[in-house]
C-alpha cells in the first residue's frame, strides 16, 4: 500500500508545487518615479503573450506622462485563474491606489476585486471583465463580438461564399472561459448564422496556451475533414499553430486562415499568404485609457470615461497599407 | 522465449515451472500491457470514427509523440536513478527562443529563408539548442550535487528561471526565422507517416536505449535509483553519474525545442508549456516507478505513444477537449495500479 501512496503524494506535490513556482516567479518591472504618491497596481494574464507586451508599453507610456508609479505584474506564462489570483493578492498587499485588473476568469476573480474595492482601492477591468462590474469603475476593451464577426466575413470572403453552397469551418480557441475568447466566438457564430447559413462551424478545441498544441488541433482536424474549408484562430497562440500546421501540410491558400493579434512573426505572414486576414486589437491604447482614467477619477473625484469603452478591432489584410500594419503589430519595447 | 506447452508438458519439474513463469512474464510484462492497451485503443478509436485508422492519423500522433518522447527518455532516466527533472517543458521553449533569436539576429535569418536554404541556419539553430539545454541540465546537476537541493526543488528552481528568461529575450513574441517545414512532414501523407525529424528522435531514442539497457553505466542507473548508499559502496561515482544524468534530460529537452521550434518555423516561450506533465504522465505510464530503480524505455515509448494516440483520437471523435485531461489521469492510476498488483504478485 506504500508505493502507490507515494507516488499520489509525489504527483500531488508536484501539481501544486508547479502552481506556486508560476506565482511566485513574476517579474516585477516598469516602475516610473513617483511624481506624486499615486501608484497604480497592472494586474495582466500572461507575460509570454505580445498582446500583453504592447499593452505593457501603452500602461508604461501612460504612467510616465501622468508621473504615476507602475506596479505591472503577472504569470509569466500561465493564462489562468490559479496563478493570477495569488499574484492579485500579493499586489494588494502593497497597498496601491488602484488596481488594473485583466481577470483570467470572470467569476474566479471576482472576490479579487470585492477585496480590492473593501480596501478603498479603485479597480479597472482591460481587455477581460469580472461578472458584477458595479464597484468597477471602468471596462475597457476590444470589441470582441465585433472582431469575431469581422472574422467571419473574411473567411467567408476567402472561401468564395455562395447561397446554397455548404462550407466546413474550425474554430481554435485557447480556454473555454476567456472571456474574449467567449466573445469573438459568440460574434463570429452570429455572424455566420445571419449571413453565411451555409457554412457549419464543424469544431473547436484549446490549445491552453501552447502554439504547439494548437498545430495538433489543426492536424487532426485536417484529417478529419479533409475538405475544410476555413479556420478561424480565435487569438495569437492558435494563430501560430495553425499558420504552422498548414505549412507543414503544405495547405498553404487552399484552406482559409484567419487568425487574431497581430505579433509580428504573424502580420509578416499575411503577405505570404499564409492568413487571409488578422484581427487586430489596441492594447497599447486600451491600457493607456485606463491609466488615464484613474489618475482623472483619483485627482478630480470623476472620470469623463463612461463605465464601459468597446475600442474597435481592425482587420489587416492583403490590401492593408504598410502603415497600417506597422500602426497595429504589437510591439515590445 | 519458452515454448508453452512444452512448459505444460513437464510442469512438474522446477526448470520447467520457471520457464513457464517466465513466459507468463513475457505475456504480461509492462510492454506487452501497454501494447495492448494501445492496440485496444487505436480499435475503439477506429470503430467511432473509422477516418483514425489512416496513414495522415499516424502522422499527426507521430508528430506529437516526437518532441514529447526526447523528453520522457531523459526524464525516465532521471527517475530510473531516483530524481525528477521539472525543468524540461520550460526548456524547450527556452531554447527554441535562443536558437530562433540566435538564427534570426546572429545569422540574419528571417522567415523568407526557406527549405535547404535554411539547413545551415537549423544546423546552428540545433547546436545552441541542445547547448541551452545542457547548460540547464548541469545547472540542474550543480544545485543537486553541490549545493545539495532535492532534485524536485532543483529543477522546479530552473523551470521559473528558464520560462522567465524565455520571456525576457523573446519579450513574449514567438521569433519566426528561417525554417525547412519538409523536415517535419511526413514522407508520404499516403503510405510513410514518418518525417525526417522523426527519424533522428527514433536514432537518438534507440541509441539512449540500447546505453540503459546493455551498458554498465546503464546500470549505474539503476543502481543509484535503487539505492544510492549501497550504489556507492559499490564504487560507483554516484555524482559524476547524476550529473550526466540531468545534462542528458537537459540536452534532450534542447533536442526537443528545436523540433518544436522546426515544427513551428518560430521559437516561441510558451511552446513548452505543462509539456513536464506530459513526458511525466508517459514516464509513469511506461512502467518506471516513480520511487527510482525501476522502468524500461520501451515502456516510456509506448506510454508516450498512448499519451497522444488517446489525445488526438478523443478529437478525431469530437469528444469535449477537456475529458482528455480525464482520460490521462485514469491511464496514470491504472498503470500505477497495474505495477503494484504485479509487483505484489511475485512477479516485477
Amino acid at each position: 500500500m506504500k508505493t502507490p501512496f507515494r507516488a499520489v503524494a509525489v504527483v500531488g506535490a508536484l501539481a501544486a508545487a508547479s502552481i506556486a513556482i508560476t506565482g511566485c516567479t513574476t517579474t516585477e518591472t516598469g516602475g516610473e518615479p513617483a511624481v506624486e504618491e499615486i501608484s497604480i497596481a497592472f494586474v495582466m494574464g500572461a507575460e509570454s503573450d505580445p498582446f500583453f507586451q504592447a499593452m505593457k508599453l501603452g500602461a508604461e507610456e501612460e504612467a510616465a506622462a501622468q508621473g504615476v508609479e507602475l506596479i505591472w505584474q503577472g504569470d509569466p506564462a500561465n493564462y489562468s485563474a490559479e496563478t493570477q489570483i495569488p499574484i492579485v493578492d500579493a499586489v494588494l498587499a502593497q497597498q496601491p491606489d488602484a488596481l488594473v485588473l485583466i481577470p483570467t476568469d470572470p467569476v474566479a476573480l471576482q472576490a479579487s476585486v470585492d477585496k480590492a474595492v473593501a480596501a478603498g482601492i479603485v479597480v479597472a477591468n482591460v481587455d477581460t471583465r469580472v461578472e458584477d462590474l458595479s464597484d468597477v469603475l471602468t471596462f475597457i476593451t476590444g470589441d470582441n463580438e465585433d472582431g469575431g464577426a469581422k472574422a467571419a466575413d473574411a473567411l467567408a470572403a476567402k472561401i468564395g461564399y455562395e447561397d446554397g453552397g455548404s462550407y466546413e469551418v474550425v474554430v481554435g480557441l485557447t480556454s473555454p472561459t476567456a472571456t474574449t475568447n467567449v466573445g469573438r466566438l459568440d460574434g463570429f457564430t452570429a455572424q455566420i448564422e445571419a449571413e453565411y447559413p451555409g457554412i457549419a462551424i464543424v469544431d473547436v478545441a484549446y490549445s491552453e496556451s501552447n502554439p504547439e498544441k494548437a498545430a495538433t488541433n489543426v492536424n487532426n482536424w485536417l484529417t478529419k475533414y479533409p475538405g475544410l474549408d476555413g479556420i478561424f484562430a480565435i487569438d495569437g497562440t492558435n494563430a501560430s499553430g495553425a499558420a504552422a500546421a498548414l505549412e507543414a501540410k503544405g495547405l498553404v491558400g487552399t484552406v482559409g486562415l484567419v487568425g487574431y493579434d497581430a505579433y509580428p512573426d504573424n502580420v509578416a505572414k499575411i503577405e505570404s499568404g499564409i492568413f487571409t486576414a488578422l484581427i487586430a486589437q489596441d492594447p497599447a491604447e486600451e491600457a493607456r485609457l485606463a491609466i488615464r482614467t484613474i489618475v482623472e477619477f483619483i485627482r478630480n473625484g470623476s472620470t469623463s470615461t463612461p463605465a464601459e469603452v468597446v475600442i474597435p478591432n481592425v482587420t489587416l489584410d492583403a490590401n492593408t497599407s504598410a502603415a497600417d500594419l506597422a500602426k497595429y503589430t504589437y510591439v515590445a519595447n | 522465449m519458452t515454448d508453452s506447452s512444452q512448459a505444460i508438458s513437464v510442469s512438474s519439474s522446477p526448470a520447467a515451472s520457471a520457464r513457464k513463469a517466465r513466459a507468463f512474464d513475457a505475456l504480461t510484462s509492462q510492454s506487452s500491457l501497454l501494447l495492448g492497451v494501445l492496440v485496444i485503443l487505436i480499435i475503439v478509436f477506429t470503430i467511432l470514427e473509422p477516418k483514425f485508422f489512416s496513414v495522415a492519423t499516424a502522422s499527426n500522433i507521430l508528430t506529437d509523440w516526437g518532441s514529447i518522447v526526447l523528453i520522457a527518455v531523459g526524464q525516465a532516466f532521471v527517475i530510473i536513478s531516483g530524481g525528477i527533472d521539472l525543468s524540461v517543458g520550460a526548456v524547450i521553449g527556452l531554447s527554441g527562443v535562443v536558437a530562433a533569436w540566435t538564427m534570426a539576429n546572429v545569422l540574419g535569418l528571417d522567415q523568407t529563408v526557406k527549405g535547404q536554404d535554411a539547413w545551415g541556419g537549423l544546423l546552428v539553430g540545433a547546436a545552441v539548442s541542445i547547448g541551452v539545454g545542457l547548460l540547464v541540465g548541469l545547472i540542474n546537476a550543480f544545485l543537486i550535487n553541490i549545493l545539495k537541493i532535492v532534485p524536485f526543488i532543483a529543477t522546479l528552481s530552473t523551470m521559473g528561471a528558464a520560462l522567465g528568461l524565455s520571456v525576457v529575450i523573446s519579450q513574449g513574441a514567438p521569433i519566426g526565422s528561417a525554417n525547412d517545414f519538409a523536415l517535419i512532414s511526413s514522407f508520404s501523407p499516403q503510405w510513410n507517416p514518418f518525417s525526417p525529424a522523426l527519424i533522428v528522435v527514433i536514432v537518438v531514442v534507440t541509441i539512449l536505449g540500447l546505453y540503459l539497457h546493455k551498458s554498465r553505466r546503464g546500470l549505474y542507473t539503476y543502481a543509484i535509483g535503487s539505492n544510492a548508499f549501497a550504489a556507492r559502496a559499490a564504487g560507483i561515482n554516484v555524482a559524476r553519474h547524476l550529473t550526466w544524468v540531468y545534462a542528458l534530460s537537459g540536452a534532450l529537452a534542447g533536442l526537443a525545442g528545436i523540433y518544436v521550434y522546426i515544427r513551428l518555423g518560430a521559437g516561441s516561450p510558451s511552446s513548452g508549456t505543462g509539456r513536464e506533465l506530459d513526458a511525466i504522465a508517459a514516464v509513469v505510464i511506461g512502467g518506471v516507478s516513480l520511487m527510482g530503480g525501476i522502468g524500461r524505455l520501451s515502456g516510456v515509448v509506448i506510454g508516450a505513444l498512448i499519451l497522444f494516440t488517446v489525445q488526438s483520437g478523443l478529437i478525431m471523435i469530437g469528444v469535449e477537449p477537456d475529458w482528455k485531461k480525464v482520460v490521462v489521469a485514469v491511464l496514470i492510476a491504472a498503470a500505477v495500479a497495474a505495477q503494484v498488483l504485479r509487483k505484489s504478485d511475485g512477479r516485477s
